[in-house]
């Protein structure tokens, strides 16, 4: 019903290799990996991560580029030598932790596999598939439900930055600042309901029945199979280490 | 779960306006307190918004699993931001949703006890998730990891490491209170909402 601004829903996944379904289980299997994994042993689940990102969604790993990633990731390596352990090392007039440095740069590891394996699901698996997947849950109308929320998205971001604005010129959050931000809240909500009103009269007004699915549902692909022993196999090694 | 085509939009809106905070505000506090060096502020603040969000949004789809949904749409939304993936917030929000439909099934019907319960379940979870969050990034030394982080704050407030258990148990207490408050909070605004929407 609702057209999503999102090219992913229009252009589909880039391979066809793996279902939704596939990249699903990639992302929750990276997560129990790195779990799993001792120490060092995370290197490898990020290696392997990178290694699956680079064949089936060479896109992803541009998250390595972003400077949102490196501004968790600095930082706490940066941090744990002071945080985490014993001092025991003097390094430029600093007091810092062995132990410390070494469990930082695990859980950067293990904290960028996971984001790897999140970034190649978000970007292999549209939006309208990521719908279709809950809807398998009985989840029904939820596709319609994040088509419209993807729409409005914007349209609310501007609207509670106008109200922001307005009220701050107008000296609103020089006192009573609780209660203008509850004036804030109401305004945004209200605001964004009316505009809603508007999309229930256009999908009614076209007999949308949100019972009925949208699109075709998703079957399991011999590769997601295929992936499913890899990963357990993974896993199991990793339990028996 | 079946709903009509208007509450589908209700429940979109919602969601989108619990994202639009989580992509903005949310983002903006994380740069701001780095996770490792904040482990309180930036997730009962988001939290807080987030379940008065959620619970206004009860007040209009006044249905089982509403909640639920709204939490699904706001993960979605935040996993296909621009700033990336991020698998903390992406937990917390769905398992404060869910937490929310729990106190609010109990209540069966929409009541203030209800909705101040269920923002207490789901602000509590808030306390859980670092345990969590930290056993998923630490890994198995996350009780010892733990312990000595706890044992350097009492060091570096110059109390003694028994009374950190203390400062545990206020902390959960206070995330207890804070999400009881943004449940009164949303049973109030959602009548402000309705009434402003009636005129």
């Amino acid at each position: 019903m609702a057209v999503l601004r999102d090219s992913r829903l229009l252009s589909g996944t880039p391979r066809v290799a793996f279902s939704a379904y596939g990249y699903l289980l990639f992302f929750v299997g990276t997560v129990a990996t790195a779990i799993l994994a001792r120490e060092a042993e995370v290197v490898c689940v990020l290696l392997a991560t990178m290694v699956f990102a680079g064949l089936f969604s060479s896109r992803s790993l541009s998250l390595l580029l972003r400077w949102q990633l490196w501004v968790f990731v600095l930082p706490t390596l940066a941090l744990s030598p002071l945080l985490i352990g014993k001092r025991d090392v003097l390094l430029w007039g600093l007091m810092l932790s062995q132990e410390g440095f070494w469990a930082g740069l695990w859980m950067v590891t293990r904290a960028l596999s996971i984001a790897l394996a999140a970034t190649v699901f978000a970007r292999t698996v549209s939006v309208a598939q990521m719908a279709q997947l809950f809807e398998g849950m009985r989840l029904k109308g939820l596709g319609f439900a994040l088509g419209v929320a993807t729409n409005v998205l914007p349209t609310i971001q501007e609207n509670m930055d106008t109200s922001y604005q307005a009220m701050r010129l107008r000296g609103g959050f020089r006192s009573r600042r609780l209660h203008t931000l509850k004036l804030l809240l109401v305004t945004v909500i209200a605001g964004s309901l009316r505009r809603g009103d508007d999309i229930v009269w256009a999908a009614e007004a076209r007999a949308f029945d949100p019972a009925q699915s949208q699109g075709q549902p998703i079957a399991v692909a011999r590769a997601d199979v295929a992936l499913a022993a890899a990963m357990g196999a993974l896993a199991l090694v990793l339990l028996m280490l | 779960m079946r709903f009509s085509v208007r509450e589908l939009v209700y429940i979109a809106i919602f969601g989108a306006i619990w994202g639009a905070l989580e992509l903005t505000l949310g983002s903006y506090l994380h740069v701001i307190f780095p996770p490792l060096a904040d482990t309180f502020l930036v997730g009962l603040i988001m939290a807080f918004l987030g379940v008065i969000v959620a619970l206004v949004g009860r007040h209009f789809v006044p249905r089982t699993g509403s909640v639920f949904m709204i939490g699904i749409i706001t993960a979605i939304l935040k996993m296909i931001s621009i700033g990336g993936v991020q698998a903390g917030p992406l937990v917390a929000i769905l398992a404060e949703s869910l937490l929310m439909e729990l106190g609010l099934w109990v209540a069966r019907k929409p009541r203030r006890w209800g909705f101040v319960l269920a923002g207490a379940l789901a602000i509590a979870w808030n306390f859980f998730h670092k345990f969590i969050m930290m056993y998923i990034l630490y890994g198995k030394g996350v009780y010892d990891v733990y312990v000595g982080m706890v044992k350097q704050g009492a060091s570096l407030f110059h109390i003694d490491a028994s009374y950190a258990l203390v400062i545990i148990v206020i902390l959960f207490l206070i995330r207890i209170l804070a999400g009881a408050l943004a449940g009164w909070i949303g049973w109030d605004l959602g009548k402000v909402v309705r009434g402003r929407l009636a005129r």
